[in-house]
């Protein structure tokens, strides 16, 4: 049963972080990636980090479901963290045996990228784990209509993206049913070599497409009939408003930024870090 | 209300679907146009919002042509079309911003579409399914859905060009429902296209298509003397009406113009129980 | 040999918190030869049956055999499934290939059978379904009538030979002449190549029509099981739960309760007038 499925990762619930308009969500991801990529001192990470814990807290979402985000990188994360160990040689040499030569620079990149790349995928799963992705859309929509004066289609773009997140698991119930229907016949999905398995999808292809190209058309007479004519003139349903919440989240933000600028200059702990780990070894 | 007079349609191979066509629709009226697949009813419905214009005759719809383009939104927010399948025609992934969607493309402000998307979907009994997903509703949930994203638009006119036929029998009864009800309490004109020729019982008037023409036109009780007749286009008649002619070849009785189950009973009884 | 169900219980997402328990513990057999027709709500659980009985699902528990072959087993599965033809509700989902003849013959060429035989076959079941093979055998499927579509889908099966045939709601969106030519069809193939039928309908003056054995789901479970007569004879509470039972057994159970004496039996036109005849050549009620 496809039809459980819930797109993106939307976690329902009620929060601050929910509430929040989608246009401020899409601006402080920004200001998070922002501050990650500011880090340059390891030890800043813990402030980031403890500082991710607080925006789970404020969005109600169970920290397993933030977690789960990451299930997609359990192969990236330890080849990145391998590759940087081994490959880059720099600052005193911690272990070398044949070969293998691990140094603090390497620890310290190696390190570094990894809890770069946790920070930016949990970041970018809150926002979608707290946003509809219709709401998003509308966010995306909102921001990019500026843009309407060089020609940019915000609205078209906006509707397109809607009415693929509506037909998506439509879609994807009608893939099964015709999946069932042809294995009923005998078609066999699985034996064979690429070519030919390939090949034995078109007997799912093919009626998936035409009914798509059915379902465009009748789709386009229903809104026709709904009197749609494209952006011009068209009022929404739900406003998006910015509210006291948005103004607080964007200064946390901002003031997160600021906090990883100000450690890192008063407070370069790495360097004592990384010499009480050399000087245990010697 | 709608006035349609001798129309003509050939899709692009040249086939034609309407010939002829003319046809008065009153304001307050329920009509029901009967057909089997291919009689040219589904052209005709969607000559009536202007999403086909007529090779040759006019279409108006309250005084405005369907073929002048300037009044086409007009004409689309008086005549409300419901389609046959209830997946392809609901466009967002909420039931309430679905049936705003209409208003919202005819610059409703915002505080009076609130007003008018919730009455529209308490008019068809979906308040508890205000915030779901399409679709997770049935096949009749989304249909009624389909029906308040016409009524936000607050028309005078709704059309159902075979709203019923992918429906089971609990979605039908619901649509019909409905509709009915839209039609007496709101005075909504219906204009009901179908193949269940129940679904014509309780019809103001019956439109009968075959081969692009109209071939009977009357009461639901004048239509559905002629079964022979009917059948000979490849349809039908109701199934009390079935009864009734099979009671009176047998010689059982004379059930009159009884069409539905209630009425065959009760003329049984006079008939057949009284003393 | 017949196809044998039993104890099944099937559930969508066993374990999870969104489980459902869609089938629970359906015993049922059908014989060989058999009209078996099945009605229920949608979600009653119908669509999960017949869909256990070619393997498309499998039992979360409980056991189907198809002819002996135990449809849990994935080696006896296939050679199950071979004996069971399966039309779904929509031919859109089954349509694919450039032409109608092409299109029949997809089931018999899966079934790896010789050239000439896959010819005779799909020219066999292109008459059965009354589809004539110079005017559709070179057509497109996509360029046919919702009826034509239906036929071509419905010979598809055909064409493999079935033992069962299961069809799931044959006549939905077919005009009244269309669904009278498809349950003429059925009954045509039925006596032709004595396969037995399981046929989900919601109409139930269709299956009342030509079935021996009726089978009414709710909530997964058996509701009523029997012959039409004994089935239909339930005609309120099956109304109450919103499942339109034939005309002939409404208006026989609303004429019971003012007055007449008619059998329990009745659900067909003929029965009920036969049963009022009395009544019109002035018997008197007492």
């Amino acid at each position: 049963m496809f039809k459980d499925i819930t797109l993106g990762q939307y976690f329902p619930t009620d929060s601050f972080a929910h509430r929040l308009d989608p246009r401020t969500k899409l601006l402080i991801l920004i200001m998070y990636i922002a501050a990650v990529f500011l880090v340059k001192e390891l030890w800043v990470f813990a402030v980031l980090i403890a500082f991710m814990f607080f925006m789970t807290a404020m969005s109600n979402v169970p920290v397993s479901y933030v977690m789960r985000s990451l299930k997609p990188l359990r192969i990236l994360l330890p080849i990145m963290f391998l590759l940087n160990l081994f490959m880059i040689s720099t600052g005193d040499v911690l272990v070398s045996w044949k070969f293998i030569k691990i140094t603090t620079g390497g620890l310290k990149q190696a390190v570094f990228i990894v809890l770069r790349l946790f920070a930016l995928v949990c970041g970018a799963s809150l926002l979608t784990l707290t946003t509809t992705p219709i709401s998003l859309t509308e966010g995306l929509e909102k921001i990019l209509s500026p843009l309407k004066v060089i020609k940019f289609p915000a609205h078209e773009l906006a509707m397109m993206m809607t009415i693929a997140l509506r037909f998506i698991p439509t879609l994807m119930e009608e893939a099964e049913k015709i999946m069932k229907a042809q294995l009923a016949r005998g078609a066999d999905l699985e034996s064979g070599n690429l070519v030919k398995r390939a090949k034995a999808m078109l007997p799912i292809l093919i009626p998936l497409f035409v009914n798509s190209f059915r379902r465009a058309e009748e789709l386009a007479l229903a809104m026709e009939s709904r009197c749609y004519h494209g952006g011009e003139g068209r009022t929404r349903l739900r406003v998006l408003r910015f509210g006291w919440r948005d103004l607080i989240a964007v200064l946390v933000f901002a003031s997160l930024i600021v906090l990883v600028i100000l450690l890192q200059k008063y407070l370069p702990l790495d360097d004592k870090l990384f010499a009480l780990i050399s000087g245990a070894k010697a | 209300m709608i006035s349609v007079s001798n129309v003509s349609f050939s899709y692009d191979d040249g086939t034609p679907a309407l010939e002829g066509v003319s046809l008065d629709v009153p304001k307050g009226e329920f009509l029901c146009i009967v057909g089997h697949n291919g009689s040219g009813k589904s052209t005709l419905a969607k000559m009536l919002n202007g999403l086909l214009l007529p090779s040759s005759g006019t279409v108006t719809v309250a005084g405005m042509d369907t073929a002048d383009n300037e009044h086409i939104l007009d004409i689309r927010r008086l005549v409300g079309m419901v389609f046959q399948n209830p997946d392809n025609q609901i466009v967002t992934t909420v039931v309430r911003e679905d049936v705003a969607f209409g208003p919202e493309n005819l610059g409703v402000p915002t505080e009076e579409m609130a007003v008018r998307v919730d009455e529209a979907i308490k008019a068809v009994g979906m308040e508890s399914y205000a915030e779901s997903a399409p679709h997770m509703l049935s096949g009749g949930q989304k249909q009624r859905i389909a029906i308040a994203g016409m009524l936000a638009m607050d028309p005078e006119v709704l059309v159902l060009d075979e709203a019923t036929a992918m429906l089971d029998p609990m979605g039908r009864r619901d649509i019909l429902r409905i509709v009915r009800e839209l039609h007496e309490k709101k005075g909504i004109t219906v204009i009901m296209i179908t193949q269940y020729m129940e679904e014509a019982v309780g019809a103001d008037r019956v439109i009968v298509m075959n081969g692009g023409h109209i071939v009977m036109e009357g009461t639901p009780a004048e239509v559905f003397r002629m079964g022979d007749e009917l059948r000979a286009i490849r349809l039908d008649v109701p199934a009390a009406v079935e009864m009734r002619e099979l009671l009176l070849k047998e010689g059982v009785a004379d059930c009159g113009d009884a069409m539905t189950l209630e009425e065959l009973s009760e003329s049984l009884c006079r008939s057949l129980l009284k003393n | 040999m017949p196809i044998v169900i039993e104890k099944l219980t099937y559930k969508y997402q066993s374990g999870s918190v969104n489980e459902f328990t869609a089938l629970k513990d359906i015993d049922l057999t059908i014989q060989d030869g058999e009209f078996l027709g099945v009605i229920g709500h949608t979600g009653s659980g119908k669509s999960t049956l017949i869909q256990q009985l070619n393997g498309l699902m499998q039992p979360t528990s409980g056991k189907v055999t198809v002819d002996g072959f135990d449809m849990n087993d994935k080696k006896q599965r296939m050679k199950g499934r071979a004996l069971v033809g399966m039309v779904f509700q929509y031919p859109d989902h089954q349509l694919f290939d450039e032409t109608v003849y092409k299109d029949i013959s997809f089931g018999p060429r899966n079934m790896k059978l010789p050239e000439d035989e896959i010819d005779r076959r799909v020219r066999e079941a292109m008459r059965l379904v009354g589809l004539d093979e110079d005017e559709f055998a070179e057509k497109s499927p996509f360029e046919l009538s919702g009826g034509e579509k239906r036929r071509t889908a419905l010979a598809g099966i055909i064409a493999m030979y079935p033992k069962y045939l299961v069809l799931d709601e044959p006549m939905a969106g077919l005009d009244p002449a269309g669904r009278r030519a498809v349950s003429d069809m059925i009954n045509g193939f039925r006596k032709k190549l004595g396969c037995s039928v399981v046929m989900v309908s919601h109409s139930m003056d269709d299956i009342a029509r030509c079935a021996d054995k009726v089978i009414v789901l709710r909530g997964g479970e058996i509701f009523k099981y029997g012959a039409p007569s004994e089935v239909f004879c339930h005609a309120e509470e099956l109304n109450e739960m919103g499942l339109e039972p034939p005309f002939a057994a409404r208006l026989a159970a609303e004429l019971r309760k003012k007055g007449f004496a008619l059998p329990q039996s009745i659900y067909t036109n003929e029965a009920l007038a036969e049963a009022l005849k009395p009544y019109g050549k002035g018997w008197r009620n007492v």
